[in-house]
């Protein structure tokens, strides 16, 4: 293989930003027209995500690695989209005709080397995708609950069909047939149950389509995709200190699910969750976690508004609301939401005195076209 | 005697058994003293007989295994074959003119996504706006019924029931203050609807627009209009239209009905 050549080629098609991916998935589709079923109707954020995946392999093929865990991740991950080892020779073929396209340099050596990087990208794939599949590819959940909790926020409790095995904190990713093939990623608010049941808290963005169909449109009864799960805010098993948790919005998701944690698995531990929202309204959660603090003497939930002063709860952004009641140099804390609150949060930790390793953060972004391999999540 | 046994005899171990030779096969007699055929020929014969047909199922066995190799083979080819002809290079123009109907869908897609996150996004600020004007009302009727209390608390209670003539009393006051609560709680629920039918007009149209459904101009949504000219052609619930119900139970003078008139002022 040669590396330097082969950065160089595929340099040339990058430069062609958008056009080279355009290409590709039009040759792509059209040599194999039963690959189209597996992308969304608009593949505008598909090609970005291919080139930069497609980027990363060319810049880490000579640190093996490094690259490896992630294709093997990349493998397991495409999975659930429905791509099986005969459509990685199909891609092959149409991302050296692509890079073919866009170089004016193109030989026959240039051709091996690709195609002998392509397989060894393949065969990593392939061989994570089959060593996984112990685990089905995707689980169905149907919807048994289906709570609207204010405008935009909606709590879903369903429950798969097969156990799905994950640990509090956590995320997964989800698809409805209400907009097919778009993937997006949501914490569970609950510790694994006996009845497998799972809770997640749905805020619909505007103009967003997978968040607006699930609060607006799903109903119980309806049948969701979920994928495996993964990262997120898990409890470091190694300590037992108290715990502060601090949540913005649906941040408040996999925080819940440590104090259900907490609550079904201990160690025993005092609990401080702070939530915040913008009004005492947007607070989609509060009967529940009133309910979980007079049940749990350890538990204890503060809720605090930063725009609203009729409200007779505690004023101010949550970040400043919970350092008011610190300090908490002596807790593990675990801080979700958006990123300004994620970002005002943990600088006035770090202020007070907070140790940068005892502090896990989690941004709730935006909506994204789709997975990556970061684990991101959405609201 | 010479000439029957041929067949036994001739059939050594090297050549095969045919049909041909079954058929012409003749057993010599066995003598005078012993009627039929001569023992020995036949059971050689039988011996013979039963080594052919031995053979004939194993080479068949042979047979059928490499029958189904040829034929997995030629599947296979098939697969190869059919695979080969898609896989023959599209034309450059091919892949162009999919290229751009990809685009278009995509930026289609992106038009009606973005139509949804304008009208979404005003539907929301005017609806807070909303809220927070009729929360900014309903905070001064109360300081001025809660004034209105204390200047006469201060006039001297003794007074209060005489003054009742004058002003209301104070429990006049309280059923004011309760009434102006249950209003203040009527305004939010009709407000809330209306964002709530806004944003599901805009979510029942995602995915259903098509082009030439959109405007010419971007989206001439409501909060680019100056607040006085607020309320739409066709408005959903309204506040305004909704106050009526809201008064009937309390027709009264005084606060209730200026915040009435107060309400619907900003929203005309």
């Amino acid at each position: 293989m040669d590396i330097p050549a082969m950065r160089a080629s595929f340099a040339k098609a990058a430069a062609h930003g958008d056009e080279a991916p355009l290409w590709f998935y039009s040759h792509l589709f059209l040599t194999h027209p039963e690959t189209r079923a597996l992308f969304p109707v608009s593949m505008a954020h598909q090609r970005d995500r291919l080139f930069s995946a497609l980027g990363d392999v060319v810049a880490w093929v000579d640190e093996l690695d490094r690259l490896v865990p992630v294709l093997q991740q990349l493998g397991r991950d495409h999975r659930k989209f429905g791509t099986v080892a005969e459509h990685y020779p199909a891609v092959g073929a149409s991302l050296l005709a692509t890079l073919e396209h866009f170089d004016d340099e193109w030989d026959d050596d240039l051709a091996k080397s690709w195609t002998k990087a392509y397989q060894l990208v393949a065969d990593v794939m392939v061989e994570a995708a089959e060593k996984s599949s112990a685990q089905p590819p995707w689980w169905e959940a149907e919807i048994v609950a289906h709570e609207r909790r204010t405008v935009d926020v909606a709590v879903l409790r369903v429950v798969p069909r097969t156990p799905l095995e994950y640990l509090p904190g956590q995320s997964i990713s989800l698809e409805t047939e209400l907009r097919p093939k778009l993937w997006r990623y949501y914490s569970v608010a609950n510790a694994p149950r006996p009845d497998g049941e799972l809770e997640l808290h749905v805020k619909a963005r505007d103009g967003g389509p997978v968040s607006t169909a699930l609060v607006r449109r799903a109903a119980v009864g309806d049948v969701l995709r979920l994928g495996p799960p993964l990262g997120g805010l898990t409890l470091d098993p190694e300590s037992d200190r108290d715990l502060l948790l601090v949540a913005g919005g649906t941040g408040l998701a996999p925080l819940k699910a440590l104090v259900d944690q907490v609550a079904r698995q201990g160690p025993a531990r005092r609990v401080d969750l702070f939530v915040g929202a913008r009004t005492e309204d947007a607070l989609h959660d509060r009967a529940d976690l009133e309910r979980l603090a007079q049940g749990n003497p350890w538990l204890t939930v503060t809720l605090a508004v930063s725009v609203d002063e009729q409200s007779a709860l505690e004023q101010g952004v949550v970040g400043e609301v919970a350092m008011r009641h610190g300090p908490w140099n002596s807790r593990d804390v675990y801080i979700a939401g958006p990123r300004v609150m994620v970002e005002d949060t943990t600088s006035r930790l770090l202020q007070h005195g907070a140790r940068r390793e005892r502090i896990r953060a989690e941004v709730f972004a935006p909506s994204r076209p789709g997975p990556d391999v970061d684990g991101k999540v959405t609201e | 005697m010479t000439t029957a046994p041929q067949a036994p005899h001739e059939h050594g171990d090297g050549r095969r058994l045919t049909p041909e030779a079954v058929q012409g096969l003749q057993f010599s007699r066995a003598g005078m003293l012993h009627p039929g055929y001569d023992d020995a020929e036949v059971d050689r014969f039988r011996a013979r007989v039963a080594a052919e047909l031995a053979r004939l199922t194993s080479e068949k066995a042979e047979l059928d295994g490499e029958v189904r190799q040829l034929q997995a083979h030629l599947r296979s080819l098939e697969e190869q074959l059919r695979q080969a002809v898609p896989h023959e290079r599209p034309s450059d123009q091919a892949v162009r003119i999919l290229a751009v109907a990809q685009q278009t869908a995509d930026e289609y897609v992106a038009e009606a996504e973005d139509f949804s996150r304008q009208m979404t996004a005003d539907a929301r600020a005017q609806s807070e706006e909303q809220l927070r004007t009729a929360r900014e009302n309903a905070g001064a009727i109360l300081q001025a019924a809660h004034e209105t209390a204390s200047r006469m608390v201060a006039t001297g209670g003794d007074a209060m029931p005489v003054a009742g003539d004058d002003g209301p009393s104070p429990q006049e006051l309280q059923e004011e203050v309760a009434y102006l609560r249950a209003f203040g709680q009527a305004v939010r629920v009709q407000l809330r609807s209306y964002l709530e039918a806004l944003i599901t007009d805009v979510e029942t149209e995602w995915g259903h627009a098509h082009p030439a459904a959109l405007p010419q101009e971007p989206v001439r949504t409501p909060s680019r209009r100056p607040d006085a000219r607020v309320v739409p052609a066709t408005p959903p619930p309204n506040v305004a239209a909704e106050l009526p119900g809201v008064d009937d139970p309390k027709p009264g003078p005084g606060p209730a009905g200026s915040a009435g008139t107060e309400v619907s002022g900003a929203r005309q």
